[in-house]
């Protein structure tokens, strides 16, 4: 065995491991560690491969910031962390799973099933782990990505397709907070307008100034406050 | 034959001397280099513990300094034996763990760091050809693995079982996130300018020679270099932008319950990281080991201790910044900014051509590259003024806007009392 191929048989137990423990863990906080865990294990296949540039990007998306909001959304939801597992979907789940989990074993495992002449599935099994399977990206690879994502004629439109996406997802996410945001401003309208009424102490209130003053009123006082600081 | 070409001769015949006596036990092939580089990875590793000692001496004789007082003079002559002192201190203290603690998260969490810290030195580039790997990749690996110190403050503010801990880990999460964004959008232009994200080929573009015109980054994108270090400062946590650990108001933030080793470890990732950020700012920006006469990691050791004289003399002078002033001056003031700069960058870099031959094949204007590099640092100082002009406006508003509010209350209330002392 090559050191590659050793190498390659720790990663995957170190994956499939932590992966299997996300899973059966009871305390949600470990499993998102454990997810972490998994993460990293992924970006080292990625370094087998010679994909420097997918392993980087790995440990910076889904370590660096995704794994962040899953823990934190575990810490914010304190309830959950110890409690008991009740999915009531569970068997829709698993038989789900096994469906995917069968459709992948046929498609990369020893059968293959010829239909209408197209040819499903890998005949060439069992993988010869440093040859078949495992093929080095090619030695410029990140500048043959970067002009395939660019160009029209390979993964332009797709590119473009995906940062729309992006874009969409952020101006949904700040208008979301927007809307959010004008509801607060009148609540906290309303109890600025209760502690002038408080002020006043129990006198109705007469003159109520306005909250948000114009720029002109800005300007004509400007001088006496200079002078006040 | 000058002092440093001795030094040099000798590290070099060692270093082949060992690697000879690796392959000649182990055989040529891929044990043995995997062997010579774990060693080689070691060293790296210990002269970053030599460093961190170093730096914790000169950080607190230079804040001393700055503050007016004398810092640590019993240990040693001028108390250069401190760190030692300190060493052996942080030895024999208990270790505890705290009851209710997550006892692997709360144990893991120093290593975690220590690991994500010493990473980032597998790209740096001390001396030509003296690199962990070359990678072609190198800034985004710096950043990726820079990222992962989020993690593990997370897993001792949470492993503790603290509310002070807890309180750091959120407060950790929403400055090194959010101080991520500037720090990626200043290293564009040294990419896009470089054309290469490999750090020893950014360092060549700032040579003369080899494709390189001879002038510093920091020359050229001025405003780009300016923001980096502030956002390294932010992303190390180090003060100004200390809120991770603000004695003041949360004990000591995520690591209030280590003590010992353990503590020791925060330590040494605190400064490993911080020392990292000076080598990268000096390597994006200053050329890294490029200079004259004298040899090249003498020159990256003289740019870093400038660098990071700079990071002691913010921390010895500045307060601590409130969360949301440290929330709104990174996304209402450096993110917009920088963005802008990237996109003038580009702008300019597409029109006023360095190359020639890119020119011709690409349009554009060719210019020398001096001239190319003066419209750059132009473009950049304009939308540093501007920026700063803006805030200061909204800042000017926003004091008279308190101002008034404060006057009318006053108002009020005086009214009222006079209204209660005629009744």
């Amino acid at each position: 065995m090559t050191l590659q191929q050793i190498l390659f048989i720790v990663i995957s137990l170190v994956v499939l491991g932590s992966a299997f423990l996300v899973v059966t863990t009871r305390n949600l906080f470990h499993a998102a560690l454990f997810l972490v865990v998994s993460f990293f294990g992924v970006a080292g296949f990625y370094v087998l491969l010679d994909a420097g540039f997918f392993a980087a990007a790995q440990v910076l998306v889904y370590i660096g910031a995704i794994s962040i909001l899953f823990i934190f959304a575990v810490m914010l939801t304190r309830d959950v962390i110890t409690a008991q597992r009740g999915n009531s979907q569970w068997q829709a789940a698993a038989f789900v799973g096994a469906f995917l989990f069968l459709l992948m074993a046929i498609l990369l495992g020893p059968f293959s099933i010829t239909i209408r002449g197209h040819q499903f599935g890998n005949a060439n099994w069992p993988f010869d782990m440093a040859g078949d399977a495992i093929k080095a990206a090619p030695s410029n690879f990140v500048g043959t990505m970067g002009s395939g994502l660019v160009s029209m004629d390979q993964y332009g439109v797709p590119f473009l397709l995906a940062g729309v996406l992006l874009l969409v997802a952020m101006v949904g996410a700040i208008w979301v907070a927007r809307e959010l945001r004008g509801r607060e401003a009148e609540k906290a309208a309303a109890e600025t307008a209760i502690d002038d009424a408080d002020m006043d102490m129990n006198q109705p209130v007469q003159e109520t100034l306005p909250l948000v003053d114009t720029n002109e009123a800005h300007e004509s006082h400007d001088a006496a406050a200079v002078e006040k600081h | 034959m000058t002092v440093f070409e001795v030094i040099n001769n000798i590290l070099k015949i060692a270093g082949d001397a060992f690697a000879g006596l690796i392959t000649s036990i182990l055989g040529a092939g891929g044990l043995a280099d995997f062997v010579v580089m774990l060693v080689a990875a070691l060293i790296i590793c210990a002269l970053c513990a030599v460093a961190f000692m170093g730096l914790t001496y000169a950080e607190r004789k230079i804040v001393a300094r700055i503050q007016d007082r004398i810092g640590p003079n019993q240990a040693g002559p001028y108390g250069v034996l401190q760190p030692i002192a300190d060493g052996i201190k942080m030895f024999t203290k208990e270790d505890t763990t705290p009851a209710e603690a997550d006892r692997w998260v709360y144990n893991l969490a120093p290593l975690v760091i220590a690991v994500f810290a010493l990473l980032t030195y597998a790209v740096i580039p001390f001396a030509p050809g003296v690199v962990g790997t070359n990678l072609n990749i190198g800034v985004f690996y710096v950043i990726a693995v820079g990222s992962g110190s989020t993690v593990a403050i997370l897993m001792a503010g949470w492993g503790s079982n603290n509310k002070y801990s807890l309180l750091g880990a959120f407060r950790t999460v929403a400055q090194l996130v959010g101080y991520e964004v500037p720090m990626l959008l200043n290293v564009l232009p040294v990419v896009m300018l470089s054309g290469s994200m490999s750090l020893v080929d950014i360092i060549e573009r700032q040579t003369l020679g080899n494709g390189g015109n001879g002038i510093p980054f920091i020359l050229v994108v001025p405003l780009s270099a300016l923001i980096f270090l502030i956002s390294g400062i932010a992303e190390t946590g180090r003060s100004p932008f200390d809120l991770l650990e603000a004695e003041s108001e949360i004990v000591a933030g995520f690591h209030v319950e280590y003590s010992g080793m353990k503590f020791a470890l925060f330590f040494l990732g605190e400064y490993v990281n911080a020392l990292a950020v000076s080598i990268m700012f000096t390597v994006l920006f200053m050329g890294g080991y490029a200079g004259p006469i004298l040899p090249p990691y003498v020159w990256l050791l003289l740019k870093v201790a400038a660098v990071f004289t700079i990071l002691m003399w913010l921390r010895g002078t500045l307060p601590r910044v409130r969360v949301d002033q440290l929330m709104s001056f990174n996304w209402k003031f450096l993110v917009p900014m920088s963005i802008v700069n990237v996109i003038l960058i580009m702008i300019i870099g597409k029109v006023f051509v360095a190359d020639p031959v890119t020119a011709q094949v690409n349009g554009g204007i060719a210019v020398p590259p001096l001239v190319q590099a003066m419209i750059l640092f132009t473009s950049n100082v304009i939308v540093l003024l501007i920026g700063l002009l803006m805030v200061s406006r909204q800042a000017r508003q926003l004091r008279l806007t308190e101002a008034e509010d404060l006057d009318r209350r006053a108002a009020h209330n005086k009214a009222a009392a006079a209204k209660v002392v005629a009744q």
